[in-house]
């Protein structure tokens, strides 16, 4: 395994992470997190977040409103249900703990 | 000139040319396969539209009504291939959507560039039938080298009218290269899996599903109707693209019309040089007299030549555009400024032909040796070859 695909299979765990964290930031459509996400490790693509999208809304990790747009369709805004905020929460605390582990370790 | 075909993504009428709309047909054949068993499949999929619909609406604008090929692969490229969510996967139909069971989870960090068209199948240089001028050998290339087959065609045209080593290749080539028959060799010819094709050869049966569909005359008569319209459109588009973008903005001058003659008196003379050149070039080996460097073989100077040609006639063509469209609406002064071009432009190149073949000897002389400089032709791009 190349360490680029080690760090895909890291950033694979990670994305649905920074998806909740995107939606509890704002309310947001799939091409803003799209957006958001495209300038860094985690950028993706529609085929990837549709599908994560809507089995974190069957979790009942976040709930979608329609909204009008100016230009278009109306578009789905997607927003933390209590329960997404709550896991949000753990997540970061967690992230947290490893974080603080990894580093522990690097400085022996 | 490519058939469009209009769609409904999301509510919304789109034109597609038929292959981008068969690419589209594919990739939305293969997600729904790929979601098979997924609880909210209807619900992605539709969203997945809704997004591809959002996309191909940033393309377009007032004067580009319809979505290109290339254009609807950069959107489905873009789009990236159908992740399979943990616990859901799609069992047997993913492998049998023609996308291996490795891939379809690979999305994450936009790695997954493939469209659903793109599934590695090897790819093998085939003769292709379908929409084929001949025996299919430009467009088994065309389809090889993943581009346009007008301009394979183009290429052994000018490669023909050159030397008439172009029809040689292409006969050669209709004996030597094996046709496409099995839908494996097919989609070996384009580098497109064969399920793939198989849902291209579906979508394409939708059209006429849809007609048997009608009830009555009058809803078919109509469905053809709107149908004819479309293709309409569509060719506007397609002579839109043929027109520089500048000589549709540029300013026109109303009387700039009956300037075309005149453009034709100019377009005709450059052409008499272009031939005369040509011809004494083949004869002599010399351009008008006007010897070449040693190292270059004629035939290199009189490619040299058919592109001076056509950049010394590109702005004249340009400027032709621009009369046209200064000529307006009404159509008689269109057939009248035509046919009056038309003549004007015949005359000029039999006048000059004639005097340049009565005045010069060797002119008429080189004409009537051009076989045997054909042949000599030959001999000197083999010499080069083997040089080489």
């Amino acid at each position: 395994m190349s360490v680029n695909e080690k760090f895909s299979a890291i950033r694979k765990g990670l994305l649905e992470f920074l998806v909740l964290q995107i939606i509890a930031a704002e309310k947001v459509y799939a091409a803003d997190i799209l957006k958001q996400l495209s300038a860094t490790e985690f950028a993706t693509q529609e085929g990837t977040l549709y599908p994560l999208l809507s089995r974190l809304r069957r979790e009942g990790l976040l709930d979608y409103e329609w909204k009008e747009s100016e230009a278009g369709p109306p578009r789905k805004y997607y927003q933390l249900t209590a329960k997404g905020k709550e896991q949000l929460r753990e997540t970061l605390e967690y992230w947290g703990q490893i974080n603080g582990t990894v580093k522990k370790f690097g400085q022996k | 000139m490519n058939k469009v075909i209009t769609i409904n993504l999301g509510g919304n009428a789109y034109q597609l040319e038929e292959g981008g709309y068969d690419a589209l047909r594919a990739y939305l054949e293969v997600a729904t396969a790929q979601l098979q068993g997924n609880p909210d499949r209807e619900e992605i999929l539709s969203d997945i539209e809704g997004a591809i619909a959002e996309k191909f609406r940033a393309l377009l604008a007032s004067h580009k009504t319809v979505v290109e090929t290339k254009e609807v692969a950069a959107v489905l490229t873009e789009m990236g291939p159908i992740a399979v969510e943990a616990g859901e996967t799609a069992d047997a139909d993913a492998s049998h959507a023609g996308v291996p069971k490795s891939a379809s989870g690979s999305g994450a960090a936009g790695e997954g560039k493939h469209t659903a068209g793109s599934g590695g199948v090897p790819k093998r240089l085939y003769r292709i039938q379908e929409g084929a001028m001949i025996a299919g050998v430009c467009n088994g290339i065309a389809a090889y080298v993943n581009i346009d087959p007008t301009l394979v065609r183009l290429a052994f045209v000018v490669l023909t009218m050159l030397w008439g080593s172009g029809l040689l290749v292409y006969v050669v080539m209709a004996i030597v290269v094996p046709e496409a028959r099995s839908p494996e060799e097919k989609a070996a010819a384009s580098g497109f899996p064969a399920t793939a094709q198989e849902f291209i050869r579906r979508a394409k049966e939708g059209y006429y599903e849809a007609m048997k569909g009608f009830p009555d005359r009058r809803s078919r008569r109509e469905w053809k109707r709107r149908f004819k319209r479309e293709m309409r459109a569509h060719t506007d588009q397609w002579r839109y693209n043929w027109h520089c973008y500048w000589a549709e903005h540029a300013p026109v001058h109303p009387g700039m019309g009956f300037m075309l003659p005149v453009l034709s008196i100019l377009q005709g003379a450059a052409m008499v040089i272009w031939v005369c050149a040509l011809i004494s070039l083949l004869a002599t080996g010399a351009l008008f007299g006007l010897m070449l460097p040693a190292n270059v073989p004629v035939w290199i100077a009189a490619l040299l030549l058919l592109v001076a040609y056509g950049i010394l006639v590109g702005p004249l063509k340009v400027a032709r555009r621009l009369c046209y469209r200064s000529l307006g609406q009404p159509r008689w002064t269109w057939s009248f400024v035509f046919l009056l071009d038309a003549v004007v432009w015949l005359a000029v190149v039999a006048a000059l032909l004639w005097l340049a073949v009565h005045f010069f000897p060797e002119l008429r002389d080189a004409v009537q040796s051009l076989p045997a400089l054909a042949h000599q032709a030959a001999d000197d791009i083999q010499t080069w070859w083997n040089k080489k």
